[in-house]
């Protein structure tokens, strides 16, 4: 892989935790070299809940938590992902990266997700998408975006592609 | 007592008259002599036997073992082995029509049931409002010396006419019952019932809260039942009893507790096109079906199981064995009810008669089924993988049965249910949605014992058969009023011969343009192009009145002494039958009221009630159980919910006011101090919104504030919370609920009572609100254009109407 390989976002909406998690854990198995996957849901009191790939750590992708995040099914996406803050920029690793990352994506999640519903956020390079997007097989809604590069701002811009196209879809 | 009975009474006239005064009135009691006769009860005549009228909901003659079904029906069965089998009863094919004419020996139409008692309108025959020169049967023999209760569903009152203002002479008592334990409309929740006693909604009972041992409809229905036979029978040991035990099983929502469900686990892991084999197997084998019978095809509307996608074949193999567990407990609980009477001494002079469906099993859980039954009325479409996550997110699929769904199985289950037919519920025209099993016992008199009866009989034959079975006449006059012969006929003499002449030998069924003609064997079927599950404005484009030609529609012949399920259609060899029948068809419409055909579509072709005029409704605190067809409209409007309440010292919590459940509906209420409005759109989108500030103490308005987008069905809008007029929150709601919350659920004022519709207070329901609350208004905003109110009007019409349709 280099470095200015286009990055692919899919977004994944679902009616239910247990689908979007079947879905990440497909992703995680698929074989595919993935720069991150997240699952967001919120529980039926309205709690949320986010689980991280192990990739996030890996490749610093708390950019991934730090844009924000949009469960598009029926419901047009919001605009978190261009109004993002400026995330922290390769301030952190490790441990403490990922605790950040999931405190940011929480609270900007937490206006978005629909009560009971969930969402999936996979970032990989497209040369993994023959792979990455196949083992997507549950979401009731799919919008991928795309950017040049793998770094924050490249992320940014494929989840706002994404969600773009969602919005779209959806319309 | 020795006491004289005028003898003999005049039954034709109803109420009886007393005999004239017999004894002597002098100024004092000396030379006075009094007539016991005048303080004597009417006695029913000498003979008449008890009766047990079973009828169960949403079922198919394929369902039960005894008729070759693959659901354990021990019950159902001994009955038969000790009694008859009827193969050829038949019944209309939806809920309220086929009740009416079970209780009046009328047919539907002629009574005002060519619908559903929720579906009112304008024609004669679809009023949903019993004539009263129609008097039913548990009103005659009320007045001739039954003791009458009815218990479960009734589906026989108007939707509008469900509380306290009645009027109420469309309630069971006012139908002849002397006393009613159920539920008024088309279905309840089994776990949740929202229950009407007599002339009461009495709301869900407290067990309902009970984690270790929860009520249960089912079980309640066989309590209240014993307790009552219990309680005549210690006052008066020989008055006959007349016990219409009407389970809302099996309709959905498909309610039974997981051991149940587990019976069958894994036996309907092959589909339903093997189940559907293996049961017209069975059905030879038992000889419920000739040895001459075919199975007939699978339509296209129905998928085949092998088609399939792999990973959804759990979820729906589980739909039908939360079903089949559902069914088998009606049958225990029945069985429970005969134990009774045994235990009393009284079977063999008890007239036990079961009829295992009202119309067929129901398809309209559409293709995929559904977690919440109301989603199809509510018009939201939803692919199977989008069912299965709803279902995983109330508990998975193990938890589908259980409290916190409503779920009903997909159509394919149903047409299988009916095997060998055709269709099914709503289907007028096919047997799957008009011939249902039916059991007779009655030691007393039936001595040929596990044999098959296959004389056509009808419905409305029920009614003649008993009242010529206890003496007791077709009265001519009920409160002055002259009656209305019975259509149906008495087929009694079958009890006791096999070869019994058939004395119903004609017959008409028309359900939503579904129509059928039968005589002397024939049957000519015509049935519309329109899918039962499918009310698209393209599938119904083509009935438009100026458009539709009912003629035209294309036409089915059988003849039935050699084609038991309709697999053979002969029309192209029988013109002139099918032009005999089809002409007899329009005859016996226009005489029972059936005309204009479609007349419960016609919302959709501009024939709605006239608007409502009421938009400000205000509730006092103690107000709860409003029926869900009687709450303030404001579906697909903007508008406001503003209370008065005073916030005590140390602050409160509760709920202000709530309709429905979790699975449909919407909540204001206090929780940490902060006022909350909460609202779900079918259990599918749930959206909450919360005040930024807490709520002061004091006397303090709360307002929640809905305004709509557009004047268009299920509009989204803008949510605000006000307190003492002052924004203190709100938000987006996307999508709301176009139709109706909830088939059964109420709204209470205070509380939420049964389900609650917020789970973040499940644990603490029903959240009675702990300040005082003076009053509640509802204000409906009319949006501005008169054009605007009529589509909008109409499109609430419509999903009524959808409503109507699963009855």
């Amino acid at each position: 892989m280099v470095d200015d390989e286009t990055t692919d976002v899919l977004i994944g909406g679902y009616l239910s935790r247990d689908a979007a998690h079947d879905d990440f854990e497909s992703v995680r198995r698929c074989g595919a070299y993935l720069h991150a996957a997240t699952v967001v849901s919120k529980d039926l009191d309205g709690r949320l809940s986010v689980e991280h790939s192990d990739h996030m750590v890996r490749e610093g992708a708390e950019g991934l938590g730090a844009v924000g995040f949009v469960l598009g099914l029926l419901v047009p996406p919001l605009l978190l992902a261009t109004t993002a803050v400026g995330a922290a920029t390769g301030a952190t690793t490790g441990a403490l990266l990922h605790r950040v990352a999931a405190h940011e994506l929480k609270e900007r999640a937490g206006a978005t997700i629909p009560i009971g519903g969930a969402g999936l956020i996979v970032a990989y390079p497209k040369s993994s998408a023959a792979k990455a997007r196949p083992a997507v097989k549950r979401a009731v809604s799919i919008a991928i975006g795309e950017a040049e590069g793998h770094h924050l701002q490249a992320l940014k811009g494929a989840l706002a592609d994404a969600q773009h196209k969602m919005a779209i879809a959806n319309a | 007592m020795g006491v004289r009975m005028p003898d003999p009474p005049d039954r034709t006239r109803l109420p009886i008259r007393r005999a004239p005064f017999r004894g002597r009135v002098d100024r004092t009691l000396g030379g006075s002599e009094p007539d016991w006769a005048a303080i004597a009860p009417i006695r029913a005549p000498d003979g008449a036997p008890n009766v047990l009228l079973v009828l169960i909901d949403d079922a198919g003659f394929g369902n039960p073992a005894a008729f070759g079904g693959p659901i354990a029906t021990p019950n159902y069965t001994r009955l038969a082995e000790k009694g008859l089998r009827y193969n050829r009863f038949h019944v209309t094919a939806l809920c309220s029509p086929t009740r009416a004419a079970l209780l009046t020996g009328r047919n539907s139409h002629a009574v005002g049931f060519g619908s559903i008692g929720e579906f009112s309108n304008g024609f004669p025959g679809y009023t949903a409002l019993l004539p009263k020169d129609c008097a039913p049967l548990p009103r005659i023999l009320r007045d001739n010396g039954y003791s009458t209760a009815a218990f479960g569903k009734w589906h026989l009152t108007p939707d509008g006419q469900q509380g306290p203002a009645g009027p109420l002479d469309r309630w069971p008592n006012g139908w002849g019952f002397d006393y009613f334990y159920g539920f008024l409309g088309g279905d309840a929740g089994q776990w949740d019932t929202c229950l009407a006693e007599n002339q009461k909604i009495i709301g869900t009972p407290a067990g309902f809260y009970d984690k270790q041992d929860p009520f249960y409809f089912p079980d309640a229905m066989a309590d209240k039942t014993i307790e009552w036979l219990h309680g005549v029978r210690a006052q008066d040991a020989d008055k006959p009893f007349f016990v219409y035990f009407s389970t809302g099983c099996s309709h959905a929502p498909h309610h039974v507790s997981q051991a149940w469900a587990d019976r069958y686990r894994g036996q309907f892991d092959g589909g339903w096109d093997r189940m559907r084999e293996q049961i017209f197997a069975r059905q030879k084998q038992l000889g419920v079906i000739p040895p001459g019978a075919e199975l007939t095809a699978r339509d296209e509307a129905i998928p085949a199981w092998e088609d399939l996608p792999d990973r959804l074949k759990a979820f729906y193999a589980r739909q039908m064995e939360v079903y089949a567990g559902y069914s088998e407990n009606a049958d225990y609980n029945v069985g429970r009810v005969i134990d009774a009477i045994d235990e009393l001494g009284e079977l063999d002079n008890t007239l036990i008669i079961w009829i295992w469906g009202d119309n067929g099993a129901s398809m309209e859980g559409t293709v995929t089924g559904s977690f919440n039954e109301l989603t199809m009325q509510n018009g939201i479409p939803l692919s199977d993988e989008m069912q299965l996550q709803l279902a995983e997110r109330y508990g998975g699929i193990d938890a589908w049965g259980g409290q916190i769904v409503a779920p009903h199985y997909s159509a394919a289950w149903a047409w299988a249910g009916n095997t060998p037919f055709q269709w099914g519920k709503q289907v007028g025209s096919h047997l799957g949605g008009t011939r249902n099993p039916m059991v007779i016992h009655w030691p007393d008199r039936i001595t040929d014992k596990n044999r098959l009866r296959s004389q056509f009989t009808h419905v409305t034959d029920i009614a003649p058969t008993l009242l010529d079975i206890a003496g007791i006449p077709v009265p001519t006059h009920v409160d002055g009023i002259k009656q209305q012969p019975m259509h149906g006929f008495t087929f009694a003499d079958s009890f006791i011969e096999a070869d019994a002449v058939e004395r119903h030998t004609q017959q008409y069924f028309e359900t939503i343009g579904n129509r059928a003609m039968y005589k002397d064997g024939w049957w000519l079927a015509v049935k519309t192009r329109r899918i039962p599950w499918v009310l698209t404005p393209d599938a119904l484009a083509p009935y438009r009145p100026g458009v539709w030609d009912p003629d035209n529609d294309p036409a089915e012949l059988y003849y039935l002494p050699d084609d038991f399920s309709q697999a053979n259609d002969v029309s192209a060899e029988h013109p002139e039958k099918v032009n005999e029948l089809k002409n007899l068809f329009w005859a016996e419409a226009e005489k029972y009221q059936v005309l204009p055909l479609l007349a419960t579509l016609g919302t959709f072709f501009g024939y709605s009630p006239p608007m409502p005029d009421v938009t400000t409704v205000e509730f006092r605190p103690d107000v709860q159980n409003v029926m869900p067809g009687m709450i303030p409209r404001i579906y697909n409007h903007s508008y406001t919910i503003s209370a008065d309440v005073v916030v005590p010292p140390q602050g409160v919590q509760g709920v202000i006011v709530a309709e429905a459940d979790h699975l449909g509906g919407f909540s204001l209420f206090v929780d940490d101090g902060r006022l909350t409005h909460t609202y779900s759109m079918m259990g599918v989108f749930i959206y909450r919104h919360q005040a930024t500030q807490p709520l002061p103490v004091g006397e303090v308005n709360v307002r929640m504030q809905f305004v709509a987008d557009a004047p268009k069905p299920a509009t989204g809008g803008q949510v605000t919370l006000f307190i003492n007029d002052t924004p203190v929150g709100g938000g987006r709601m996307e999508h709301t609920v176009p139709v109706r919350f909830s088939a059964y659920a109420g709204m209470d004022i205070g509380r939420d009572n049964g389900g609650v519709v917020d789970l973040s207070y499940d644990d603490r329901k029903p959240f009675a609100f702990t300040g005082t609350i003076k009053k509640v208004v509802f204000d409906i905003k009319p949006h501005l254009s008169t054009q605007d109110e009529r589509a909008l009007h109409e499109a609430a019409q419509h999903g009524h109407a959808a409503h109507a349709l699963a009855g």
